[in-house]
Parts: C-alpha cells; sequence; structure tokens
C-alpha cells in the first residue's frame, strides 16, 4: 500500500506486510521513515492512499476508526495527549463506556487494569498529577482495559527510567504470552533486543528488512543505512568475533550466555 | 478539517506582494476593509470581492484565501438568512452576506500573506509594548503547533471509540471535552516551558533589544502605496456619489 499526505508526502512506498495473529513485531527505523504512519492505518485513523489493510481478511476501508478499535488498540507515544479525565478510573473506564460495556464488566476490565498496571493506589487521583512512567502505565491500563486482540505500542520507552522501562518490558512479555498480537514501534533497540520480536526495518517509507530480531541486528550495513544502531551486545559479539579466539560460535550463543549470566 | 485550518496558516509563498512592506499590505487590508464597510449594494461589493480575488491571484495565495472565504460562506448563508427573515428584502440581505464575505477576504489576504515576524515588525513599529507583541506573535506562530496537537488528540481519542460526529449537537460538543482537555492542559505546559526556556536564553535581559530586521520602504513600496491610495480615493469618490442599479 501507498499513502501520500495531503503536502504531497509520499510516507509510505509500496508497503507489503503480513502479520499474523499472536505475533510479536518490532518496527524499527529513522525519523520520518514511516513507522508511526504505518501503525495508524491498522485502526484506520488514516486511510491509504493506494492499495489496501485486510483485517482478519477483511478489507478495513469502509469500517469506522471506533469499531477497528475495539480489536486494535493504539497507545500512542505522549500520554498527554489522551488523559483528560477527573480520576485514573474514569481515564481507564473512558474507552470501555465508549464500546458499550456494561457495568459488571466495566467493574472487572477497570479491577483488572488498576492491578495488572499498578495503579490501585492512585484510582481516585486526577491523571495529571501521575508521574511520567505512572502516565505511561495508564495510558496502557485505559486500552489494554478492553481487550484487544491487538496491541500497537508506539515508542512506548520515550522518556521512562530503567525501572519502568523494565515494568513496560514484563508488560508486554505478559501480553504477548496471554496470546496478543503485540506491534511496537521503537527507537529503543535494547528494548526490542530484550523481546526478540520479529523485526521489520523501514526507510524513505518502505520495509527493507523483515526477519528474526538476532538475524536482522546483525546486518549492520543495512541497519546503518536506516539510523538504527546495533544493540551492544551484537556490536560487542561483533568486535570479539573480529578477534582470533572468540568465546561464541554466533550471537545467539553470546545472547544465551549472557541471559544465563544474569540469572 | 486539515484543509480548512491549513488555509488560516502562514505560508511562505514568494511573490511581488508578499515581497511588499508588511505596513503596505496592511494598508491595502485595511482599504479593501473600510471599502467593504461603506458599499451598501450588491455591485459595489462584487467590485469589491474582484479586487480581493484579483490581488489574492496577484499574491499567488488565491487558493489559500479562497479557502477561508468557502468557510466563511456557511456564516454569510447564515447572515443572508438571518436578515431575509427579519424583512430586509433580497438585496440588502444578498449584501450584507457578501460584505462579509469581502471582510473576510480583505483580512486573510492580510494575514495569509504576512509571516509572524513582518507582524512582529508592524506591531513594533506601532510602539506596541514588546511583551504584548511577544505574546501575540508567539501566539500566531504556534498555531500549527497547537493544530497538530489537536489532531493528534484526535487520533489517540478515537483510538479509544471517541466518535467525534456522533450524535446531536449537545452530543458532538460534549465528545469535544476529551480532546479540548488535552489540548488546554498541552499548551499550558508548553507556555511554561517556553517562558523558561527563552529566560535561559536572556528574554528580558535588557529594556531595549535590537532587532535582526528592520521595515524600509523601497521604492516599489512606494510606488504601490501611491497607487494603491490614489484607487482608495477613487473608490471613496464612486461609492459617495454613484449610484449602483442594485
Amino acid at each position: 500500500m501507498t499513502f501520500v499526505h495531503q503536502n504531497g508526502v509520499k510516507a509510505l512506498d509500496g508497503v507489503s506486510l503480513t502479520i499474523e495473529k499472536h505475533e510479536l513485531v518490532g518496527i524499527v527505523g529513522e525519523n520520518g521513515a514511516g513507522k508511526t504512519t504505518l501503525v495508524r492505518h491498522i485502526n484506520g485513523l488514516l486511510r491509504p492512499t493506494s492499495g489496501s489493510v485486510l483485517i482478519d481478511g477483511a478489507d478495513a476501508r469502509g469500517t469506522s476508526v471506533a469499531k477497528l478499535s475495539r480489536k486494535i488498540g493504539i497507545a500512542f507515544q505522549n500520554p498527554d495527549h489522551q488523559l483528560f479525565s477527573e480520576s485514573v478510573e474514569h481515564e481507564i473506564t473512558f474507552a470501555l463506556k465508549n464500546f458499550g460495556f456494561d457495568d459488571a464488566l466495566i467493574e472487572q476490565r477497570l479491577n483488572w487494569a488498576l492491578d495488572f498496571f499498578g495503579l490501585k493506589e492512585y484510582h481516585k487521583s486526577s491523571p495529571l498529577i501521575l508521574s511520567g512512567g505512572e502516565k505511561k502505565r495508564l495510558t496502557l491500563a485505559s486500552i489494554l482495559a478492553w481487550d484487544p486482540e491487538v496491541v500497537v505500542l508506539d515508542e512506548p520507552t520515550v522518556g521512562q527510567d530503567a525501572i519502568q522501562k523494565a515494568k513496560l518490558l514484563e508488560i508486554a512479555r505478559t501480553l504477548h504470552s496471554a496470546g496478543k498480537t503485540i506491534i511496537i514501534v521503537s527507537h529503543d533497540v535494547e528494548f526490542l533486543w530484550s523481546l526478540q520480536p520479529r523485526l521489520v526495518v523501514m526507510k524513505r517509507g518502505r520495509v527493507v528488512e523483515d526477519g528474526p530480531c538476532a538475524v536482522v541486528m546483525q546486518e549492520r550495513e543495512l541497519l546503518e543505512d536506516a539510523r538504527v544502531s546495533q544493540p551492544q551486545l551484537v556490536a560487542l559479539y561483533e568486535s570479539l568475533s573480529r578477534r582470533p579466539a572468540s568465546p561464541f560460535q554466533d550471537v545467539s550463543q553470546a545472547l544465551s550466555w549472557v541471559s544465563g549470566e544474569r540469572r | 478539517m486539515y484543509w480548512l485550518a491549513s488555509g488560516l496558516l502562514y505560508r511562505r509563498v514568494v511573490s511581488p506582494f508578499t515581497k511588499l512592506d508588511p505596513r503596505i499590505k496592511l494598508l491595502i487590508a485595511i482599504e479593501f476593509f473600510v471599502l467593504s464597510l461603506l458599499a451598501s449594494s450588491v455591485i459595489g461589493v462584487a467590485i469589491i470581492i474582484a479586487s480581493i480575488v484579483a490581488v489574492a491571484a496577484f499574491a499567488r495565495s488565491l487558493r489559500r484565501v479562497g479557502r477561508t472565504v468557502a468557510f466563511s460562506l456557511i456564516f454569510a448563508t447564515f447572515i443572508f438568512v438571518l436578515n431575509l427573515w427579519i424583512g430586509l428584502g433580497l438585496l440588502r440581505s444578498l449584501t450584507f452576506a457578501l460584505r462579509f464575505i469581502a471582510i473576510i477576504g480583505s483580512t486573510s489576504i492580510f494575514f495569509i500573506t504576512t509571516s509572524p515576524d513582518e507582524l512582529e515588525q508592524i506591531m513594533k513599529w506601532m510602539r506596541i509594548p514588546r511583551d504584548v507583541v511577544f505574546a501575540f506573535v508567539t501566539a500566531v506562530r504556534f498555531i500549527p503547533v497547537v493544530m497538530l496537537d489537536a489532531f493528534q488528540i484526535m487520533d489517540a481519542q478515537k483510538s479509544r471509540g471517541l466518535e467525534l460526529e456522533k450524535g446531536g449537537l449537545l452530543s458532538r460538543v460534549r465528545n469535544l471535552i476529551p480532546v479540548l482537555i488535552p489540548l488546554v492542559v498541552n499548551s499550558v505546559i508548553r507556555s511554561g516551558e517556553l517562558a523558561e526556556a527563552m529566560e535561559s536564553r536572556g528574554y528580558g535581559s535588557t529594556p531595549k533589544p535590537t532587532s535582526l530586521y528592520g521595515m524600509r520602504l523601497r521604492w516599489y513600496d512606494k510606488a504601490v502605496l501611491v497607487l494603491s491610495l490614489a484607487v482608495f480615493v477613487l473608490a471613496l469618490y464612486i461609492y459617495h456619489f454613484y449610484t449602483f442599479p442594485f
């Protein structure tokens, strides 16, 4: 599919991508590569100029954003662009009311979200007084509360400290093992490396590489060309492998060694 | 929505008109404005609208002025219907509606062809206090930023099932609350950050700061000044002494 902005800039240029159910996909690429534009097509916020978006095999063209969003939850980068309610619990239940959930289910989903995202103690507080990390978790809570099948996280780690990042990593892992399809747009290669998703590399509106994270992250020249840095571990492995007595045969061996050391 | 909003923003276009001294552009806009108020017949206002269109074409901004005018058509129709309803007659109602369009056209021609920097220079030339000028120009300069914020907020809320166009008038207004609150909050946060950033870069350290650019009338500006004043006086004369058939 192709998408051309109103000012004539071609943001997506012949992108063809299939994401299966329960997949964990990371999308990387330089600023302006078209990553966010691509994910905005998934729930119909943007419609392709040519080509089509198929959700469960059906063309999304005639389906409203609200209807598509019931299936696909997108957590945007900046929590301040969505938080508006007088309390955390109202923020979480906002979408549930929009989607017409009954009161009992709203109550149940609210309690789950407050528990899962560690927000119980703030449930009556204003979202605006929360810290950056808490706001980020509230944004996720307000989306996961309606239990979408697909979760899209746009730059989830921006402005998050190490502890918050670790929490986000844990959340992503839990959601994926619970059977959700997860799509993560990020510049944070270390975060993606920890999740080992299928990795899609974008450059100037095109998909230039698509494959397992451990394999794609070794393609130094391609990544440099797309202005994506390699994870430190891969860079370390590469410099070690240039020495005669390298302790590892390949990067996955190095990865399992590091994981073992951490444990 | 974007189509409409982009009609209100300044975009640099190079044309003989945009190169004029901003004071001359302001004068031309004021002349159009005054003539629009004075014209009391359909033909009279139509001539002014045609002149505005000609100037907009000369300024290579016809499409953008057209967008603003297209938006004002909604209000012009309202004015026409209201006047007709209170019994002012077809011609007078039409004159009022066209006059509104002429006024919008004359002001939009100025704002579309004048950059925020030029606005700042004009206001300083009028000896308006610096802080007031800065606040005004910053507000103008931040319109695109706030607009972008508004679109992103709308996207975020639509992704949470909010349907902005759903329901009657009251519920549509209510639907705007989830958009307006984050928009105001973000703008307040941004203004605080901007104030700190400005102070960190020395804003207010000297009571009379120097200007990088100044305004100077060139022969070209003077020629347009004389020509526009001559046409304006002639138009005033015609509108005062000549009665158009309708």
